[in-house]
């Protein structure tokens, strides 16, 4: 039984402090949600600015889709020349496939690319709760983009609950809006249509590696890979997906590696191979670490790959 | 089901409004309740042992209670306290123990006879711990003490009993609360107090603030430079070892204030478990300020009989009973060397601080008080920090290699992107910023406690704001969960 002091006035009075106190805190939170907004709208440098311009503005003919594979060693503009279309580079690192699933969404929403250059890479399509909480990139775009609401929402059951915030969706991001909009950050981190050079140098031998050992795959993940094939294949999209050169001589097959080359047999897509490429296994020196190169290395590699699109279109 | 997760916020809420509308002499059950799914929640196999344990030692406290004479009394007791070391040692340290028996044999072996035939460890058994199995072994073990001691009667009432071992606002990671302070309240009815409810929302809100604005914020870092050591200069392991100290206080005073004040808003009061650590004077200071209530346990029911014990000794009894306790208490953060030696490092430094008791103290009369007080905190949490990275890394070798690399004081300092570093610093200035205020301007002026509701809920606001835009929602457990 509540306590018999406690009279009804009580109740009202604390009652109305707490509606205030919720008022106060509603106009907060909505008011430093929208400065936020703005300034993350008004970027014009950095990934964020990235991701939204592909999601948002790009009308490239050539897109390229990956994680930080994608992002760091396809050069745009090499392959632009090559095959005489516009091509931009809409990979972000770190990001899992649900994250290249929702891009292709919001993209194909716009428009429809000539061609898509997915990337792949090992462990792509392993199971992790990780991947799911690397969809963050897309919080800022849910409210604005319908077509990934249902793929946000998989980061966890109660997550269209918390949009109820209006400063949520650019959680962690206050410093680097910052940072993008100063004019400065735009002459010093430069992208090349989506492409973000990779300054390191590697000095090591070459390991070996098993890839062969087991891991769970995420159904989720093998389901969306599919859904991207089958829609890349339903608009007419040229896609092929590739997998850029390592630096590590393997061992056995990777499983996801393995599936993502099965699917693409079973529907006739061409899968380009260069994770076991001579010529980059021989040269340290084009590697920023064992899984990504360099600017020196990613020029080879575009190039290598845009003659390679180029023979295959003709 | 962590304090920092919608689901605890839905369950808390549903427990909340039920316990208020139940009769005051029925709520101590629903808190049974309510604590039972909550501990089960996570792994249900695992609610036999708590079970177990409380009924254990219900009965066993009753019959050290009945027993009569001196000598059964005593039989009782060393039974029932052999068998719930028995059951914490056979979930926690089994595989230690095993593992460094079969060690140590394999390096005789080796060393020795020259024998290269090793012995594997087929003993080791693949069971987790039990989620707070340390923590409800060492609340019932006081129980029995005080039983033993007579200075608190057994309890009668098994699901007041269960009711206190159970509790969930401190199942997982304490605090180690004491039977007497405790079960009388069990037997209160806790009428709706609206400034004991506000109170305690606001002590969750600072709590959950620390735990995912900054600790898990400091992780980020932490982890990153702890996890690839071997990739990183002196100075960054330097800055991270300092960093981790801010991570561990932050996280386990922050479960600590959201522990307490769930429990506020529950109408139970239970014991504080810091005082502001980080700015104490000394080692022996730190240690009172420090996880007040297992070091205060382990003060009452291991420190005192030994020290005794030992007491003609003179200060080498001290000195034992505080090396021996100390060693015992890093222990009992986990079956590891590492915690081992970070509880003997405590322990050694803690002698060193009985030795020299004297000559501190004419020290202190002639040197200024603020150069006193500055080169004690300094000193401790220097020491702290070294002794912590025992804490954080994996095996004493790693923390060897750590400490080899950090003497080294060299290289370039890890910072992955500017925004991380930002963030990681508006951290550590928000803890210290609130620990300076409050051990040095704490009668000045008061946000939190402001006599204009205004100014006091304007605050709350700018809390929420911030912990809005720079908490880390995705962040790990309580470290403490893991003890």
């Amino acid at each position: 039984m509540l306590n018999k002091t406690f009279n009804k006035k009580h109740w009202s009075s604390y009652l109305l402090q707490a509606a205030v106190f919720l008022v106060m805190v509603f106009v907060a939170d909505l008011l430093v949600g929208s400065i936020l907004k703005y300034f993350y709208k008004r970027q014009s440098s950095g990934w964020e600015y990235a991701t939204r311009y592909s999601m948002e503005e790009t009308k490239a003919d050539v897109l390229v889709f990956g994680a930080s594979r994608a992002q760091q060693q396809y050069i745009p503009t090499y392959i632009e020349d090559s095959l005489q279309l516009t091509c931009y580079n809409v990979g972000r690192d770190g990001t899992p496939f649900f994250y290249h699933y929702a891009m292709l969404q919001a993209v194909l929403k716009r428009y429809t690319p000539k061609m898509i250059i997915l990337d792949c890479e090992y462990a792509a399509l392993k199971k992790s709760s990780t991947s799911y909480e690397r969809l963050s990139p897309l919080l800022p775009l849910y409210e604005d983009h319908p077509e990934i609401q249902p793929i946000v929402q998989l980061r966890s059951p109660f997550e269209k609950y918390k949009f109820i915030s209006h400063i949520y969706p650019y959680n962690s991001m206050m410093f680097k809006i910052a940072i993008a909009n100063l004019e400065s950050n735009k002459k010093d981190k430069e992208d090349i249509k989506g492409y973000v050079p990779m300054t390191g140098s590697l000095h090591e031998p070459l390991k070996t590696i098993d890839i062969s050992v087991a891991y769970q795959l995420d159904p989720i993940k093998i389901n969306m890979f599919r859904k991207f094939v089958d829609e890349c294949l339903q608009r007419k999209i040229e896609l092929y997906i590739v997998c850029p050169p390592y630096y590590m001589n393997t061992v056995g097959t990777d499983t996801s590696f393995a599936l993502c080359r099965t699917i693409a047999a079973e529907k006739n897509i061409r899968f380009i191979d260069y994770s076991k490429d001579s010529l980059f296994l021989k040269s340290p020196q084009l590697f920023d670490d064992t899984v990504h190169v360099n600017f020196n290395g990613a020029k080879i590699f575009s190039q290598k790959i845009a003659g390679e699109l180029k023979r295959s279109r003709n | 089901m962590v304090f920092n997760s919608i689901e605890f916020v839905i369950f808390f809420v549903v427990t909340l409004v039920l316990y208020y509308l139940i009769p005051g002499k029925y709520r101590w059950l629903w808190i049974l309740l309510a604590s039972t799914f909550f501990y089960g929640y996570a792994k249900p196999s695992y609610l036999p042992v708590p079970v177990g344990i409380a009924l254990f030692a219900y009965f066993a406290g009753i019959q050290i209670e009945r027993a009569g004479y001196e000598k059964k009394t005593r039989q009782y007791f060393i039974i029932s306290v052999a068998a719930i070391i028995g059951l914490l040692v056979f979930f926690k340290y089994t595989n230690f123990f095993t593992e460094s028996t079969t060690g140590f044999v394999n390096f005789v072996k080796a060393k020795i006879f020259h024998s290269g035939n090793s012995i594997s460890n087929n003993l080791l058994i693949n069971i987790a711990a039990p989620l707070g199995i340390s923590y409800i072994t060492f609340q019932a073990i006081g129980y029995l003490i005080e039983i033993k001691r007579g200075s608190h009667p057994a309890e009668k009432h098994f699901g007041h009993f269960a009711s206190y071992l159970l509790f969930f606002p401190k199942i997982i990671a304490g605090p180690v609360e004491r039977a007497h302070h405790f079960l009388p309240q069990l037997k209160e009815p806790h009428p709706f107090n609206y400034e004991l409810f506000t109170a305690g929302a606001k002590q969750v809100l600072w709590g959950l603030f620390k735990k995912i604005v900054i600790a898990d914020r400091i992780a980020i870092y932490v982890n990153a430079v702890f996890n690839n050591h071997e990739h990183h200069s002196g100075i960054t392991l330097i800055v991270a070892s300092i960093f981790y100290v801010f991570q561990i206080y932050a996280d386990f005073s922050g479960y600590t204030d959201m522990a307490l004040g769930f429990a506020k808003m529950l109408g139970f009061d239970l014991m504080p478990n810091f005082n502001r650590p980080l700015l104490a004077k000394s080692v022996t200071e730190f240690w009172r300020k420090w996880h007040m209530s297992l070091s205060t346990w382990f003060g009452e029911y291991f420190y005192t009989p030994i020290a005794i014990e030992k007491r003609e000794w003179g200060n080498l009894g001290v000195i034992y009973a505080s090396f021996v306790t100390f060693t015992v208490l890093g222990f009992w953060h986990g079956a590891n060397w590492t915690f081992i030696v970070f509880g003997a490092l405590q322990g050694f430094i803690l002698s060193i601080e009985i030795f020299t008791r004297r000559e501190r103290k004419d020290m202190r009369k002639r040197i200024p008080k603020w150069l006193n007080d500055g080169g004690g905190i300094l000193f401790t949490f220097g020491y702290f920090t070294l002794s912590s990275i025992f804490f954080r890394a994996d095996t004493v070798t790693d923390a060897m290699q750590i400490i080899k690399k950090i003497l080294s004081f060299s290289g370039p300092l890890y910072t992955e992107s500017t925004s991380i570093i930002l963030f990681l610093l508006l951290a550590v200035f928000y803890l210290t910023a609130y620990e300076f205020k409050e051990e040095f301007f704490e009668k000045k002026f008061s946000l939190s406690n402001n006599r204009y509701w205004l100014v006091r809920n304007s605050y709350y606001c700018v809390l929420i704001v911030i912990l809005l835009e720079t908490a880390v929602f995705d962040g790990g457990e309580f470290i403490y969960f893991q003890f």
